[in-house]
């Protein structure tokens, strides 16, 4: 499915939730203390959205956000209410180790659509579940592995099957067909892109079997849920943190591929909330393609172009590691002008990137878990239940609370109170020395 | 004249000698006269371009992928090809990786470089020894290094940090010249003796030029290209170093696409995938042309997807001319 029939679709579903965001926030400055940052930060999305379609008077960042047509991407992204009146808050989920990466994780949605551990549904019944996605090698997606496959060992009438599709779409797609022949009685997929994985999931559907998507989505209008992350309050808190901290400035681009759902909705939400501040200008604007060594070449690249540069701002954390380590190198942290220092925003909570806003280098992190592997499990459970009349559904769309950005400091930004790296208790990855 | 350039003369259907020569010479012109306009160009439009900083960030942004174009050159002119760089260099980068703990930055590169040499020689075994084809053989290593990269690390990266004689080779400088160009100039240096002033450099380039004729000349052409196989395998162990080092971030995802990038160095450097054709100076001046291009566009804000297009149509630009006169010999 195309973009524009997605958006077609959920526009209805963005538009409820940008009104409730509206009206809600209208209570946010009153009330943003004792309301979940997930309502909070809805709020502000649909503020700052609606704000944003009105008028964007700083024209260098009108221009980026018009050329890259965000506004079309945003739309389509849906913004809404937990599944089952779910309120999250930080310090929740069970703790465990990894079953792939051996790490420690502290999953924080453990609690969301809650399975008791032991058997699930018929217990007389063993239920064979796949789990395909894309990358044992890449420390976000083990760590989205390793939270499914927890999830399963914990009712043993559940049999997964781990399979990594090595980012081959094809092989994905050969990989779902294969469980439908074997009329496996669900599957969880982490799709890197929405179009290919359509068709196999329209054939697993109809086949009887139900499929969930984790993060990112697919093309199919039948898929039976999708676990969808929160890139929308990434973006929008790297920008309010900026405006929190600085009046404006020269900015650099770090950003994914161009099209990907992280970029456009993150770089998008964050252009929406510094698009009406006149001090910002867009100065570079680079796809590194998530990769550390391209975002460090053309950060310093940028650093040698301009001797004015105030902002990095980063749509992942490896971008953030390459760009810091090249103003580093270069011996331009604090080159800002009037000797300030850069502010480099980032995404993604690696412990390597948490440790970095500890020591103040990285000013904050918004927050991207991949740990929601779980989630989907008990997801598909469910559907499978609904299936054979035990439970009811899961709704279609899951969404996954909005996680609060962390700074070194406690801060409170236009009512969303921020972590600091030591009490932010779901970072992933290996420790960072 | 070297038995190269008599190879190179009797692959050009007797253009003579001094056909041979001026090609050779001809090319490294050309390189040499696309990067100095390349370099007038960049002076044009950013002051800064030429400056001492810039060109020292151009420079250590293309170390890795130069040392290891250096060994892929090799091989090619041996008419063969390595398609398993990108992999010897996580797979190495890894293993020594495994030694971080013992803190000691001696065993840590020892061990990478031996993993590297060790892979290398097996791609030279695989080909020659088996006789499978290095296009098929160095595939197939490049997917079980980069397998057993993940497989060994868990998938995991691991952070340098703690020992600083590993970081230096990325970081460090020798008379306030970064350590990583050191290297280059001396991995160069080394190469082109190799080369063009050494009986192997002869036997190298009788071997990739007519290997029936090489053997026939007493070459044991099995030995030049297990060698060959082997220093680059050593040079790409070098290249995942010096960029893991410069990150201080030793990842089993590294390096994606640097089989294709460094060969396209070696080609735009004048390499011929047939054999018997190239040089190291050639693959220098295509490393930094390269560099110098990506730099260019980088601090004119040109997205990288363009980037990539101005590339690919230089390397064509650079290499068809070429091409075209070998047809026409023919």
């Amino acid at each position: 499915m195309t973009l524009s029939k997605h958006a077609a679709s959920l526009r209805g579903i963005s538009r409820i939730a940008l009104i409730a965001g509206v009206l809600i926030t209208g209570a946010t400055t009153a009330h943003a203390a004792d309301e979940p940052v997930h309502t909070v930060l809805n709020g502000l999305i649909g503020n700052y959205a609606q704000a944003a379609r009105d008028s964007m008077t700083n024209e260098s960042v009108k221009e980026l956000f018009d050329k890259d047509g965000f506004r079309d991407y945003l739309d389509a992204y849906p913004v809404g209410e937990l599944a089952g009146g779910f309120v999250w808050e930080p310090g929740m989920g069970a703790t465990f180790t990894g079953p792939y990466s051996d790490l420690e994780i502290k999953a924080p949605f453990t609690d969301y659509l809650p399975l008791k551990e032991g058997p699930v549904l018929n217990p007389d019944k063993t239920y064979r579940i796949g789990f395909v996605f894309h990358g044992f090698n890449h420390p976000w997606l083990i760590s989205l592995a390793d939270t499914a496959a927890w999830e399963a060992a914990r009712h043993p009438n559940i049999d997964i099957e781990v399979i990594d599709a090595e980012f081959d779409d094809n092989r994905m797609g050969q990989v779902i067909d294969n469980w439908v022949a074997q009329q496996y009685d669900g599957i969880v997929l982490w799709p890197a892109r929405e179009a290919p994985m359509g068709p196999p999931v329209d054939r697993a559907i109809d086949a009887g079997i139900p499929v969930v998507s984790l993060d990112r989505r697919t093309s199919s209008q039948k898929i039976s849920s999708e676990v969808l992350g929160n890139f929308y309050a990434n973006g929008l808190q790297q920008g309010l943190y900026l405006k929190e901290i600085s009046d404006g400035g020269n900015v650099i681009f770090n950003r994914k591929d161009l099209g990907s759902t992280a970029d456009s909705i993150r770089t998008g939400a964050f252009l929406e909330v510094i698009g009406s501040e006149p001090g910002y200008e867009v100065t570079g604007n680079y796809h590194t393609k998530s990769q550390r060594t391209l975002a460090f070449q053309a950060t310093a690249d940028a650093l040698q172009a301009y001797d004015d540069i105030s902002v990095v701002y980063n749509t992942g954390g490896e971008e953030a590691m390459g760009s810091l380590d090249a103003i580093r190198e270069a011996n331009r942290l604090n080159s800002a002008p009037g000797g300030g220092k850069i502010i480099i925003l980032a995404n993604d909570d690696s412990k390597e990137v948490l440790k970095e806003v500890a020591s103040g280098n990285v000013d904050m992190v918004a927050p991207y878990t991949p740990l929601i592997g779980d989630v989907g499990i008990r997801a598909v459970i469910q559907h499978i239940g609904a299936k054979e009349g035990l439970n009811e559904a899961p709704p279609k769309l899951i969404m996954t609370p909005n996680l609060p950005m962390i700074t070194a400091k406690p801060m409170t930004i236009e009512g969303v109170k921020t972590v600091t790296p030591d009490n932010w208790l779901y970072a992933y990855g290996p420790a960072a020395k | 004249m070297s038995v190269a350039n008599e190879n190179l003369v009797s692959r050009s259907g007797g253009l003579g000698k001094t056909a041979g020569i001026w090609h050779l010479h001809s090319n490294t012109i050309n390189l040499l006269a696309l990067l100095l306009l390349l370099l007038i160009v960049g002076r044009i439009l950013s002051p800064t371009f030429l400056t001492a900083e810039n060109l020292k960030i151009v420079l250590l942004a293309i170390v890795g992928t130069s040392i290891i174009a250096f060994g892929m050159t090799m091989v090619v002119i041996s008419g063969e090809i390595d398609l398993s760089v990108a992999g010897i260099a996580v797979l190495s980068s890894i293993a020594g990786a495994m030694f971080l703990d013992t803190g000691s930055a001696f065993l840590v590169i020892s061990v990478t470089l031996a993993v590297g040499v060790v892979l290398g020689f097996l791609n030279g075994i695989l080909v020659v020894g088996i006789g499978i084809p290095s296009l098929i053989a160095t595939l197939a290593m490049l997917g079980v290094a980069r397998a057993l990269a993940n497989i060994t690390s868990s998938g995991k990266a691991f952070y340098p940090d703690d020992v600083a004689g590993y970081l230096w080779f990325g970081r460090g400088d020798i008379f306030n010249i970064p350590v990583p160009i050191v290297i280059l100039i001396v991995a160069a240096l080394l190469s082109i003796i190799l080369t063009k002033f050494t009986v192997f450099g002869r036997k190298l380039y009788a071997t990739g030029g007519n290997v029936a004729a090489a053997r026939l000349s007493g070459i044991r052409t099995w030995r030049v290209k297990i060698t060959v196989f082997t220093i680059c395998g050593l040079a790409a162990a070098m290249g995942g170093i010096l960029e893991s080092a410069r990150l201080s971030y030793i990842n089993p995802a590294a390096f994606p696409g640097m089989e294709l990038r460094v060969l396209a160095v070696t080609v735009l450097g004048g390499a011929a995938l047939i054999g018997g054709r190239g040089t190291i100076i050639g693959t220098v001046l295509a490393s930094m042309i390269i560099g110098v291009i990506n730099s260019l566009l980088n601090q004119m804000g040109i997205s990288i997807y363009v980037q990539q297009v101005v590339t690919a149509f230089i390397i064509l630009a650079v290499v068809l001319p070429g091409l075209k006169n070998r047809l026409v010999a023919k």
